[in-house]
């Protein structure tokens, strides 16, 4: 008789992320702070503690004591499935990570274990699944001419062919939400800051096939990193700015993972360097916003990669902002819902979590809602739509264009040609 | 020598069946750990790796692993000193206190009571050792016994503290209770009935406030109810159930540089 096989293997999961399994308390503080898991109803797979006590009883059952001495345990393909649908109902936000008494590293777990069942033929998750093919086709998730890149840049921006700093537009600025690439090329172009873009050879960053766990699909990431990588390069920079915060973690964390080397350029978010420029005087604000502003902060640029102050640093010195705290922000925010695929796989999910994320907003009495991330804009503006809510959300780099006395008007002519 | 605990008054443990008991325990332990550390070595050392085609799990493989994410920088920024982690995360359980003064103080009470008293019976072991060997101390294990006999009962309590407080929320806390499943009152039930044994098998040994007027005669197999649950739930069984957090999840967390 043949000799049984796992129902489970250990693809891309580390020994350490096993042991994690079994580090567990179960003490439930991950399930108190879920935003996926409060906007689902309570839906009880999708709590991040049920979902590692399930992984720790397959490996059990495939690698434990029992399955040593009678054999692996079969798990029935309908409960991969089912624990499939519930690693997915996941923005993979990691406030998990973050109040998890055992400190585990959850947004690495479960992006591994995506991983793991798509290599298996299990997931991703309805549409997500279009991605590495379009992405790796297009270069941007959005179907558009890579020649279009650059098709939005108004006639006032002054572009360098080379330049110690590269802007990084990321494809939903360059392609979808035109008035941030506006606001963050005149803000550079008026603080007398020489930079220069990718153009054609800037590719998307990745980020949508590494959180979906479709890092290894026909290498599209790796070959994806590796291509902007050698682009920014070869324009001689050392300096990369990004006002994507999906873009800049991607860029910050897995790009040097995925190349198996460090970047040889200093990756930066548009706060960050604007933070720098108010430090060192070389702003000056011509115009007054005189409005109250939360913020919230993009799970990409906060909890992932720990850029917290530099936001807020930038509102406060706007003049005339009024800058008020949410409930849940810094390393114990809410997320916007839009990450980790759930946007594109499970929109009621994320508008549901948008919702709350909104509320937390209304609930200052701020006339802004901003963020720092285009996908946080987007998923914020639905959750505001859906709930009527009178209240602006804005990104950051606008609010200090139009504090420098910049338009972030789309001229007609700009808008991108369909592929 | 000759210990207290035993079938009765008159068939009580020798140092010798002592010594088998703790061994088997120490063996059923340590078997637990290999297949553990070889169900945790069956993963892969690094990001977005496969496992070699028909390679074992390893102890080895999980424990170089291990070591290496220990020491490599975090490109999150989330780094910790090790010797903070050490001391905050670990020995002072800081991120529970972050999260709740009250299961903190529960979880450091247990923490703390079952720590002591494991090294206080690793120093009685030792002087029962020594004496063994020959070399003379300047005092009995008898009277050295007695001289542990004040913080035994001080760390006792304290570990009798935070095992009523985890008992009652579990029962009285709606959210706990609810999401409390077998998996958790093992280990909960385990340490509660050591704590417990330990008290009442004391208390008919010296007819002290925990004898509940039990019969004096029942104090040695009391004593050997304690002493066998101990080595069961203490070391034998760690490896096979939720006790294995009192390993993994200092590993987990020197792994991850104290966590986010």
């Amino acid at each position: 008789m043949a000799k049984k096989t796992p129902s489970i293997d250990t693809k891309n999961l580390t020994a350490v992320q096993l042991m994690e399994l079994d580090s567990c308390t179960r003490c439930g503080e991950c399930v108190k702070w879920c935003p996926t898991y409060a906007a689902s109803g309570q839906k009880p797979g999708l709590a991040p503690r049920d979902k590692i006590l399930r992984w720790k009883q397959y490996m059990d059952k495939s690698y434990g004591l029992k399955a040593k001495l009678f054999g692996p345990k079969e798990i029935p393909q309908s409960e991969l499935e089912e624990f499939k649908d519930d690693l997915h109902g996941c923005s993979t936000c990691g406030i998990c990570a973050t109040v998890c008494e055992s400190g585990i590293n959850t947004v690495e777990l479960w992006e591994a274990l995506r991983t793991n069942l798509v290599k298996k033929g299990i997931g991703p998750f309805g549409k997500q699944s279009m991605f590495p093919k379009l992405i790796g086709q297009y270069h941007n998730p959005y179907l558009l001419d890579q020649k279009d890149r650059l098709a939005w840049v108004p006639p006032d921006v002054k572009i360098a062919d080379k330049a110690n700093i590269v802007y990084f537009t990321g494809c939903t600025a360059g392609y979808k939400q035109l008035a941030l690439a506006f606001a963050t090329s005149r803000v550079l172009n008026k603080l007398g800051i020489e930079f220069t873009m990718l153009g054609e050879e800037e590719w998307c960053c990745g980020s949508a096939l590494i959180r979906t766990g479709q890092v290894h699909v026909d290498d599209v990431a790796r070959n994806l990193a590796k291509h902007n990588v050698e682009a920014i390069k070869a324009k001689g920079a050392t300096k990369v700015l990004y006002a994507c915060a999906g873009c800049f973690r991607a860029s910050k964390v897995d790009w040097p993972r995925l190349l198996g080397e460090e970047l040889p350029f200093e990756v930066v978010h548009i706060t960050e360097f604007l933070e720098d420029l108010i430090k060192k005087d070389k702003i000056k604000w011509e115009k007054t916003i005189d409005k109250t502003v939360t913020y919230h902060d993009p799970c990409h640029l906060g909890r992932h990669v720990g850029v917290y102050d530099a936001p807020r640093f930038v509102l406060e010195h706007i003049p005339g902002v009024k800058f008020v705290e949410m409930d849940r922000v810094r390393e114990f925010q809410r997320c916007c819902g839009a990450g980790g695929g759930v946007k594109a796989g499970l929109p009621d999910l994320a508008l549901g979590v948008a919702e709350s994320r909104v509320k937390d907003a209304l609930d200052t009495n701020a006339d802004i809602l901003s963020s720092a991330c285009p996908f946080c804009k987007r998923n914020l503006m639905d959750g505001r739509d859906s709930l009527k809510a009178d209240i602006e959300v804005e990104d950051i780099i606008v609010l200090v264009a139009q504090a420098l006395g910049l338009s972030v008007e789309e001229p007609k002519k700009a808008e991108p040609k369909k592929a | 020598m000759e210990y207290f605990s035993g079938l009765s008054d008159a068939l009580r443990l020798t140092f010798v069946q002592i010594m088998i008991f703790s061994t088997i325990a120490i063996v059923i332990f340590l078997y637990g750990m290999i297949l553990n550390f070889q169900k945790w070595g069956a993963g892969v050392t690094g990001y977005a790796l496969e496992p070699q085609a028909g390679s074992k799990g390893s102890a080895i493989r999980f424990l170089k692993t291990w070591w290496k994410q220990v020491v490599e920088e975090s490109h999150h920024g989330h780094g910790k000193p090790i010797l903070e982690v050490l001391i905050l995360d670990i020995m002072f359980q800081r991120r529970i206190l972050k999260r709740s003064p009250l299961r903190w103080f529960m979880h450091f009470t247990i923490f703390a009571g079952w720590m002591s008293l494991f090294a206080l019976s690793g120093l009685m072991f030792a002087v029962e050792m020594t004496e063994k060997f020959g070399i003379e101390l300047p005092f009995t294990p008898a009277e050295f016994r007695d001289f542990l006999s004040l913080p035994n009962y001080i760390f006792g309590y304290v570990l009798l503290l935070g095992v009523i407080i985890a008992v009652v929320r579990r029962l009285v806390v709606s959210n706990a209770r609810e999401a409390t499943i077998m998996y958790d009152w093992i280990l909960l039930g385990g340490v509660f009935i050591v704590t417990i044994s330990g008290f009442i098998a004391d208390g008919i040994r010296t007819g002290f406030i925990w004898s509940f007027g039990l019969d004096p005669a029942t104090a040695p197999p009391a004593a050997l109810f304690h002493s066998i649950i101990s080595l069961l739930f203490c070391i034998a069984y760690i490896p096979y159930s939720k006790y294995i957090h009192v390993i993994a999840t200092p590993l987990a967390i020197l792994a991850n540089k104290g966590g986010e």
